[in-house]
């Protein structure tokens, strides 16, 4: 695009002050998780002190249960989702009889209305659902329930990339007399690795940082996961600074992984599940 | 899609089947009374309902300007190429997947009377201002952590759209004579607007779920001053132990989110078909 010299570097200023907008919170976030607690309460705005481990190493030792549990549920929720949404999305995207694209297109449709449910309203029902079904106050109750939230995303996301897969190759896979159950593992499953990859890292993120299902659908005194500690530690009154940015951190460290090695493959991901 | 009928449906149905019951912590299990529509009477006689839809349109309309009008000028801003548009994008698009729950937290920490914000006013010889505790300041402090929070989508997706627009068309402007901004102003932006509007459902929709911002920093306070829809209709189940009302009050919200949620479904399915 065509832009004026001196409006080019106006926008190169503005471009740069709303990348500061973002990013000194956050630096200042991690800076602080850095601090002792000593030095925080002494003035939580200090700009040079001597870096700690010593909050993050009392944080993973209070805090190794909590890291254990957010482990069990993440991997169970990504695992689980993956293992029905790859296939559920396979089927709402193959065209076989003209019935079966009716009801793929009203499925489809049900989907993102349901992605659009906001959590705070599904946690009031579901809370006598997981009641009734005996499963509230556990673990598999809980997965359970990220199951129900997470799943539509997926599979919205999830399609586009079965759709990119070429046709030609389902009719040579039929030809050489593949049954359907080998083609989708054969053929269907290796062409989406990408796909697989970028919303399994998608719902890896999110689930690790769900809270509302873990602090209402756990009972009192089990351990929760990081995010709950750190919803937790929000809902109190005076805040232990320290601590709690390095919660956050936490929370966001799966992120941040997934960033590091494939912002691009994330990006696109997301883009896809946002506008569709 | 069986499982999942019974997965995502089945608490929707639940949960208007307790807008129509009398249901307390002890009934959680068990049977239900039928009331009819006493609760949604109730509660829509409620002036604490009113001022939550109050509350609740005054972040959307926070949201949807700020996304829109800020939200467009960046992406202007964030459409030449550069190092510094490419770096800006990354941290963007860090912030977007960032979950609520640790960008509030980070909001808070800034935002407490003793913290950050307040120590760089004092810098400045500005007295302190008590963002987040005082009950006529709380509602837009949490409005602008959430605006800043859905700010980089919105500018992904509408830099989206601006780099889609034809170059020929921006020449061809340029040829007739049109400035900088006329062409922005008379040929990009009509161009767009299919994608604005579909930004500005998807905001007022986000504006809904953004519970969790209001969870971590307020939790509807102080008093009753950051209660919106779905704030109002999580503590009312969960701290006053009165499940149907707040069941009553999230089907109201539900409505809301339905009447922008289906005309968008619908468009994104006619354009899938074209």
């Amino acid at each position: 695009m065509i832009t004026p010299r001196p409006l080019k570097r106006v926008f190169t200023v503005l471009a740069a002050t709303l990348g500061l907008a973002y990013l000194l919170p956050l630096v200042w976030v991690i800076l602080t998780a850095f601090k002792t607690n000593n030095a925080v309460l002494k003035n939580p705005n200090s700009i040079f002190f001597r870096p700690t481990l010593e909050t993050f190493r009392a944080v993973i030792n209070d805090g190794f249960g909590a890291i254990l549990t957010s482990l069990q549920i993440t991997i169970s929720v990504t695992a689980l989702v993956l293992a029905i949404g790859v296939p559920a999305a396979y089927a709402l995207s193959r065209h076989a009889h003209p019935l079966w694209n009716r009801v793929a297109t009203i499925g489809l449709a049900l989907l993102l209305i349901l992605q659009m449910v906001p959590q705070p309203m599904t946690v009031i029902p579901l809370f006598s659902v997981l009641a009734n079904w005996h499963v509230i106050g556990t673990l598999p109750g809980l997965i359970l329930a990220d199951l129900a939230l997470l799943l539509p995303y997926a599979i919205i996301v999830l399609r586009p990339f079965v759709l990119a897969i070429p046709n030609v190759l389902y009719e040579a896979a039929r030809i050489d007399g593949a049954s359907s159950v080998q083609t989708f593992f054969r053929l269907t499953i290796p062409m989406l690795a990408n796909g697989i990859f970028t919303v399994g890292a998608i719902i890896f993120i999110t689930a690790w940082g769900e809270f509302v299902y873990a602090i209402n659908f756990l009972p009192e005194g089990t351990v929760l996961p990081v995010s709950g500690l750190l919803a937790q530690q929000n809902s109190q009154y005076s805040a232990n600074w320290n601590t709690l940015m390095a919660l956050a951190v936490l929370t966001a460290l799966p992120l941040l992984i997934v960033f590091l090695f494939a912002q691009r493959r994330l990006v696109n991901g997301l883009s896809l599940g946002a506008v569709k | 899609m069986v499982i999942l009928a019974a997965f995502a449906l089945w608490p929707l149905f639940v949960l208007v089947q307790m807008s129509l019951s009398e249901v307390g912590p002890a009934e959680i299990v068990g049977n239900w009374s039928f009331v009819g529509l006493r609760n949604f009477v109730d509660v829509l006689g409620d002036f604490e309902t009113w001022k939550a839809i109050l509350r609740t349109i005054g972040l959307c309309a926070i949201l949807v300007i700020s996304n829109l009008v800020l939200g467009f000028i960046a992406a202007t801003v964030l459409s030449t190429t550069g190092r510094t548009a490419s770096a800006v994008l990354g941290i963007l698009v860090f912030v977007w997947a960032l979950p609520p729950l640790v960008s509030g937290s980070v909001w808070r920490f800034l935002l407490d009377d003793t913290g950050t914000l307040n120590a760089i006013l004092g810098l400045l010889g500005i007295s302190p201002v008590n963002w987040l505790s005082d009950p006529a300041l709380a509602l837009w402090s949490v409005s602008a952590v959430v605006a800043w929070a859905s700010l980089p989508f919105s500018i992904l997706i509408m830099r989206g759209g601006l780099l889609a627009v034809n170059p020929e068309l921006i020449e061809a402007a340029a040829i007739d004579g049109a400035g900088f901004w006329t062409t922005r102003w008379r040929i990009i932006l009509p161009l767009m607007r299919p994608t604005l509007w579909i930004l500005a459902v998807i905001t007022v929709l986000y504006a809904f779920r953004s519970f969790d911002f209001f969870y971590v920093m307020t939790q509807g306070g102080p008093g009753t001053s950051t209660n919106t829809l779905p704030v109002l209709s999580y503590y009312t189940a969960f701290t006053n132990f009165d499940m149907s009302t707040g069941a009553t009050i999230a089907v109201v919200s539900m409505v809301v989110v339905l009447a922008f949620a289906v005309p968008y479904v619908r468009t994104i399915k006619n354009e899938e078909t074209s």
